[in-house]
């Protein structure tokens, strides 16, 4: 029982890092069907970003631990926001209606964001200062670390303001018009361009804040880490119903707990085929998701 | 008037050739040296090169061998097969007498089929995989050790000196990691009171671990020994020691770099690492740091020296075979007896791995490899 326990406290831990790529996915395929192959690659800039700054304040000999944290998470998220924003609008609004390009255009994007921290960084895995120690609450013999429950619950607020954002204002509005209809959006007076904008800039700000908080809990980046979270990451949307914030959410928390109790019960080596194997089995029985709902109700 | 200048032009070809076929009776001897010097291990292949440059120096300097000076002919390999096989075609397109170098298994086993058709010999420096010398090529030899003489060392020290009983075996379905874990779990097997009690692989490239490090927790090991590479490796050191998991941490030798204890930070500490001992470690290896150091500005790499014994061990066999012809350097190496090189004695058994080879544990202390029972 105490194994099951602390391997659910495990798969929460690696869900919080899907569901928070995940909803960058789910966002931008809501509002431009377009399944944004650069955003695994987003996640890993702002990891690398907070890296930068993590060096910076330590040559300025900022020291604190919290304080420098908090403003290479700002710092970073700032950044990543808008080189989504600039990805968007170098690589895709000039494809926006051509279905096939902008998918190739997609994995360009992924490639040259890859290859350009390669450039730049180095080909050498990167390691983040050590910070946070693994002091935390003990439940029994579940340890569970501070830092872990700053991932989770941080990642729920973050996401619970995401959806309070697209389902209470005005802008939200605007993207859940857009993603029902672009035409009629725009003839309300929507600037499409905008929101559509907007939304990358809020999927990259998450996804560099899973960034940091990756360097932070595991220590160690480098410029390919995207790749397979971002498999992992769009899995998880498909799997909540891709389109759909909360299904993003669940996808992702169900994905790391599923791999979680594969590898404690079956084999490590099976984890990936018994995780994915049950994927297979929920959408066929619901090929829209979990949550995924009529057309008309995305997002 | 055409025609004249085109059997003029003939002449001068046939002239030109005949002068370079008499020039080649007092040229240099060319050693082969393909190494990676692209990609993530550029750096390896760098120390490796400078090594090889240093060993041929010294002979020149001495006058060479068989009153002939000696050259490095060097090609990227990327430590690539498709591109080491590549190298290994220009090198014999460049007129080697024989190969001492490579640095990936992966890379040097294509290639060594090459060397084979060619009849080249080739002595690899680093590469550790088993299958190397099992292929059966007359013309393969190294100075390094095999991974499945590591598995049995590693066994014996988690069970003598660790006096370990349950035993976890970590590895991550690399051909390497697996050949290493393999090993290690058929020394253990038999042993009475050992018990190999978990054994399974990681997928490289994630970040996440402690889905099999909780399973590897349930069972209580006194050892956990890790076979893979270090990008993971010291990621699972550090997960290993938040989790609480009971019992000693140990590592193979592909873990036997800084970044694993940068990753790994504090819970590198008191980890074991089994390996051979790297050139600082090693009596015999002193003259040759020095003279590295001198010639280049810098520390030799780990691989340095087992390339400078590679590239003397090449050297020695021409001067013993009075001799460039391919066959009879092949010959001479293979009769290699006892050569005292910067990282001990070095012969070869009839497959061409090296008989007597070295392992030895260091341990992690204040965030330095340390050689164990040293201090």
């Amino acid at each position: 029982m105490q194994v099951a326990l602390q391997q659910l406290v495990n798969g929460l831990t690696v869900g919080a890092f899907y569901a928070l790529i995940a909803l960058g996915y789910t966002m931008v395929y809501g509002i431009i069907r377009l399944i944004n192959f650069a955003h695994g690659d987003i996640y890993a800039v702002g990891a690398f970003v907070g890296l930068s700054l993590y060096g910076l304040l330590a040559a300025l000999r900022i020291q604190n631990p919290i304080l420098t944290t908090l403003l290479a998470l700002v710092v970073s998220m700032g950044f990543t926001g808008l080189l989504g924003v600039l990805l968007y609008r170098v690589a895709y609004r000039p494809l926006l209606h051509a279905r096939l390009s902008i998918l190739i255009s997609a994995i360009g994007g992924s490639l040259t964001l890859e290859y350009g921290l390669f450039l730049i960084y180095s080909p050498s895995f990167l390691v983040y200062p050590h910070l946070f120690g693994r002091a935390g609450p003990s439940f029994g013999s579940v340890d569970v670390s501070w830092l872990q429950v700053v991932i989770f619950v941080s990642g729920l607020v973050l996401m619970a303001a995401l959806y309070l954002l697209v389902h209470r204002t005005k802008i939200g509005m605007a993207m859940r018009a857009l993603a029902i209809n672009q035409d009629a959006a725009r003839l309300m007076g929507v600037d499409v361009d905008r929101v559509i904008a907007l939304t990358f800039f809020l999927g990259s700000v998450l996804a560099a804040f899973a960034g940091v908080l990756t360097g932070l809990y595991y220590s160690q980046i480098s410029f390919l880490m995207g790749f397979l979270i971002g498999l992992k990451a769009f899995t998880a949307a498909v799997l909540g119903g891709i389109g759909n914030i909360p299904g993003a959410v669940l996808g992702g928390f169900l994905l790391g707990i599923l791999e979680g109790l594969a590898a404690g019960y079956f084999s490590s080596r099976w984890k990936d085929v018994v995780a994915f194997a049950i994927l297979i089995i929920i959408l066929v029985v619901r090929p829209r998701g979990l949550l995924g709902e009529r057309v008309v109700e995305r997002m | 008037m055409q025609r004249w200048i085109a059997s003029l032009a003939v002449f001068a070809l046939l002239l030109s050739a005949a002068a370079t076929g008499a020039g080649a009776q007092g040229a240099a001897i060319k050693i082969g040296v393909p190494v990676p010097l692209s990609g993530g291990n550029a750096k390896m292949g760098d120390d490796i090169a400078k090594a090889a440059t240093l060993a041929v120096e010294e002979w020149n300097a001495k006058g060479g061998v068989l009153g002939r000076k000696l050259e490095i002919v060097s090609f990227d390999d990327a430590c690539d097969a498709q591109q080491s096989v590549t190298a290994a075609h220009k090198l014999i397109d460049a007129g080697v007498v024989a190969v001492a170098g490579g640095y990936c298994s992966s890379a040097a086993i294509p290639a060594s089929a090459v060397y084979h058709d060619a009849g080249v010999a080739f002595v690899a420096d680093a590469s550790s995989n088993p299958k190397l010398t099992d292929q059966g090529f007359e013309n393969v030899f190294r100075v390094i050790g095999r991974d499945d003489q590591q598995g049995p060392y590693a066994a014996g020290f988690m069970m003598k000196t660790l006096k370990a009983k349950r035993i976890a075996i970590i590895h991550d379905n690399t051909v390497y990691a697996k050949g290493l874990a393999d090993a290690t779990r058929a020394a253990l097997q038999g042993k009475p009171g050992v018990q190999v009690v978990f054994f399974d692989a990681v997928t490289p490239g994630e970040k996440d671990f402690s889905a099999i490090l909780t399973k590897v927790k349930s069972l209580n090991p006194e050892a956990t020994y890790y076979t893979g590479y270090y990008p993971e490796g010291g990621l699972i050191a550090k997960q290993f020691k938040e989790l609480g998991i009971s019992g000693k941490f140990l590592a193979g030798d592909a873990n036997n770099d800084p970044t694993f204890i940068k990753e790994a930070g504090s819970a590198s500490e008191g980890v074991f690492v089994t390996s051979t001992p790297l050139p600082q470690d090693q009596s015999t290896a002193k003259a040759f740091i020095e003279r590295y150091k001198k010639r280049w500005n810098q520390d030799p790499g780990p691989y340095s020296a087992l390339e400078y014994d590679a590239v003397n061990v090449v050297i020695d066999a021409i001067r013993r075979a009075k001799s460039v012809d391919r066959a009879a350097i092949i010959k001479a190496i293979a009769a290699t007896k006892n050569y005292r090189g910067a990282t001990g004695t070095i012969s070869f058994d009839k497959k061409g791995d090296r008989t007597s080879v070295l392992y030895i544990t260091y341990v992690i202390k204040d965030g330095k490899f340390v050689p164990y029972g040293a201090s």
